[in-house]
């Protein structure tokens, strides 16, 4: 049985798993859905009342009715790379895989359906909330006069993309950034704003979750802020990140947020405040990782092996700490 | 007619480092100009940051 990853050729991040699966000869068939049609290739076909569909690549050719999980890791735009590029060659294309890859009895991680449900930043904070994270006071909205309203009940708020996407192609990016004092708030009317109160941060936490084992990562924040940006992501001397454990009610939160998202994978951002709570932010679906094992030396990628895989590995080996997935008491 | 949140918009530094890995589709990983495994070089992967929060967030906004 294969394990299929999508995702891009210099995704080497997806690497850290496929060096596992490899260690453990475990079938990988990787490709990436922007080759297709090209150098990835896919048939189905559908009679007398069964499916059976093939994916190629470089050789490679794989049932799919063999497939055993899917990690839709870091895929590019179906057909975003064929000669004959266009939008509707990405829809046929992406009807065509993702298609034929719902009609397996693959595992997948993430489905497209949890996926897309999962992107959601205002259902993030619902869920979250629903399953008894705390959730910063939070306003999307299109009103000046309710922004204005909010700035006066939470005069120190922070400004964020609703969706989490950079602007355009123009090099831009909307990091989370303190709101300035007495800003004016009419321009609220020319698109849906996200503001919440400020954490006073005394850390950031990235909780990675990989089934049911979670990876937890504390990085002090000392940064200023001088320029009002309180994302760690755009803090280019942000870290070094250290292995946490995870409180028993966060763990407990965490694991109902999964369930009830169907997610398999989930990248959980959190503000640590300076009595110890932690704080939803945000859950990136396809988080990346990579930075946080090789800075705490938490063995996820091998995590997403076994998860994809189906099976443990077995005892870890040198350097494999298990510091992360440990769980504390409540405060 | 200039959203809110673009007034806090800022350019991205993104540095374009050269990633000195390879593809092999053999082995369907990244290699270095020795053969070894870039994966398992952590060195490399800190120097070209391909590992970050940030990484692919021009294609992808999961950080």
């Amino acid at each position: 049985m294969t394990v299929l990853i999508l995702t891009s050729e210099q995704d080497v991040t997806a690497d850290l798993a496929v060096v596992e699966l490899n260690t453990r000869g475990i079938p990988v068939l990787r490709l990436d859905p922007a080759e297709l049609p090209g150098s990835v290739e896919v048939s189905g076909e559908f009679a007398h009342g069964t499916f059976h569909g093939h994916l190629s690549v470089a050789g490679r050719v794989v049932s799919m009715g063999g497939l055993r999980s899917i990690w839709v890791r870091r895929p590019g735009t179906p057909a975003a790379r064929a000669r004959a590029a266009s939008p509707w060659l990405t829809e046929e294309a992406s009807q065509a895989l993702y298609g034929m890859l719902r009609c397996t009895d693959a595992r997948w991680m993430n489905h497209p359906d949890a996926a897309r449900q999962a992107r959601h930043k205002p259902w993030q904070l619902w869920l979250a909330r629903n399953c008894g994270l705390p959730v910063p006071a939070t306003l999307i909205t299109t009103f000046p006069r309710v922004a204005r309203e909010f700035a006066e009940r939470y005069p120190d708020l922070v400004v964020k993309p609703v969706s989490g996407a950079h602007p355009g192609d123009d090099g831009l990016a909307v990091p989370t950034t303190r709101v300035r004092p007495g800003e004016d708030y009419r321009d609220v009317a020319h698109g849906p704003t996200l503001l919440q109160r400020r954490i006073r941060k005394a850390a950031d936490i990235r909780l990675t979750c990989v089934g049911d084992r979670m990876f937890a990562a504390r990085a002090a924040d000392d940064n200023d802020a001088g320029d009002g940006v309180v994302d760690v992501r755009f803090h280019s001397d942000a870290g070094p990140w250290r292995p946490v454990p995870v409180p028993r009610r966060i763990a407990d939160a965490v694991h109902a947020y999964l369930t009830r998202s169907g997610l398999a994978y989930g990248a959980f951002d959190f503000a640590e405040d300076a009595d110890g709570m932690w704080w939803f932010l945000e859950c990136n679906q396809s988080g990346q990782f990579g930075f946080v094992e090789i800075e705490t030396g938490q063995p996820i990628g091998r995590a997403v092996a076994e998860w994809l895989a189906g099976e443990p590995f077995g005892p870890p080996g040198p350097g494999d700490g298990e510091e992360g997935v440990s769980v504390c008491p409540a405060p | 007619m200039r959203p809110f949140a673009l007034n806090y918009a800022r350019p991205v530094r993104e540095a374009e480092v050269s990633a000195p890995y390879t593809y092999d589709s053999a082995l369907q990983l990244n290699l270095l100009p020795d053969g070894g495994v870039a994966a398992r070089d952590y060195a490399v992967l800190r120097e070209c940051a391909a590992t970050t929060s940030t990484a692919g967030s021009k294609t992808h906004f999961d950080d």
